[in-house]
């Protein structure tokens, strides 16, 4: 098979190995299977009584963990590299966090970014009581998880959760914007694990 | 001539010592001459007073002045030595208005106290703090906390029972 100067080799192929077209999901439920992220609909089918409960705990976890917002607040250099995360670049709009509010009341998610002074403290827990529950808090770089280099100073908290809880820590001085997306990841398998279905071993 | 050396000529009862402070001519006055070799360094045409800093000592404190001249673009730094036991010096705010919060600072962090002075009250630390941490005998064991009063003001506290967590 000789054409122009090229050599062509015949193709075979196999019919077994391809694969059928993926069904398209049309109700509500195919949806929610089709997502991924609520993969036990059919498990708790087969438990009757459970379906329920942790069906809506993981519709309301994969709901909260996709637009957390966090609130405008940041103490020192860790909140420019907070901005930086939030630019184009690293872009945290792609875990629906592109939003930061100016107003507790409407966040989620509290970035304490930055040193927490003795002066500052009774702010910063004032800010926290300030948001709705659900809230969680991740503590940015060594100050606000230990007090870090001033950790013998007379002015400085020795970590922020002497006040508030904490859900996650990331460590740096100041961390890096991948730090922080990997700080936002961990949070997210976090929030997915919350709720009732997470304790009775239905979040698989 | 050099701006200390002038200083020396005009004034030669009240500047104790002269030398050098880093690349900066520097003298050491009596602490009684200081409002009257404040005023002669304005007429000399020092301008600015950039900063004003305390250093515990032990058994004495200093007070350091450093002057600048925009037209000559030359430094000063003045040193005056201060009792231990009652760090007391003249204000510089009737020659130079930016003195006042330089000196309500070194109050603050120091203990330095300045007669004279409008408005001597803390500017960085809430009313109210123990001591001034910059001295040598500050207790650093005891932890003071802060907490937000009704109409808002600072309260300091050491035990904190506000402000921490109950665990």
């Amino acid at each position: 098979m000789e054409e122009g100067g090229f050599r062509v080799d015949p193709v075979t192929i196999d019919t077994t190995k391809i694969k059928p077209a993926k069904k398209k999901p049309v109700t509500a439920l195919e949806k929610l299977e089709d997502t991924g992220l609520i993969n036990t609909v059919l498990a708790a089918r087969e438990r009757e009584g459970m379906i329920l409960f942790s069906t809506i705990d993981q519709v309301f976890n994969w709901a909260r963990l996709s637009s957390l917002w966090p609130v405008t607040s940041g103490l020192a250099c860790c909140a420019i590299e907070m901005m930086g995360t939030a630019m184009a670049h690293h872009d945290i709009a792609r875990f629906g966090m592109e939003i930061f509010r100016a107003s507790p009341r409407q966040s989620d998610l509290m970035f304490v970014a930055g040193t927490v002074t003795k002066k500052m403290a009774p702010r910063v827990k004032q800010l926290y009581e300030m948001m709705p529950d659900p809230k969680w808090v991740i503590a940015v770089g060594s100050c606000a998880s230990t007090g870090g280099p001033y950790i013998e100073s007379y002015a400085v908290l020795k970590g922020v959760d002497l006040i508030i809880p904490v859900d996650v820590y990331i460590p740096g001085c100041p961390p890096r914007p991948e730090a922080f997306l990997y700080g936002i990841i961990q949070l997210r398998e976090k929030i997915k694990n919350e709720g009732y279905g997470a304790k009775w071993g239905l979040n698989k | 001539m050099s701006a200390t050396d002038e200083l020396k000529q005009k004034l030669p009862a009240a500047v104790v010592s002269t030398g050098m402070q880093g690349n900066k001519p520097m003298a050491v006055i009596k602490k009684e001459e200081l409002l009257n070799v404040a005023g002669k360094v304005k007429e000399m045409g020092f301008d600015h007073l950039s900063v004003i800093t305390g250093t515990d000592y032990k058994d004495h404190f200093e007070v350091v002045y450093n002057f600048y001249s925009y037209n000559k673009k030359q430094n000063l730094v003045l040193k005056v030595i201060a009792d231990h036991d009652k760090p007391e010096v003249d204000s510089l705010t009737s020659l130079w208005k930016g003195a006042d919060w330089l000196e309500r600072e070194t109050y603050d962090l120091v203990g330095i106290r300045f007669t004279g002075h409008p408005n001597l009250v803390r500017i960085l630390l809430p009313d109210g703090w123990i001591g001034h941490p910059l001295q040598k005998d500050y207790d650093m064991n005891t932890e003071q906390f802060v907490t937000i009063g009704e109409k808002g003001e600072d309260i300091v506290s050491t035990d904190g029972s506000n402000l921490l967590r109950r665990k």
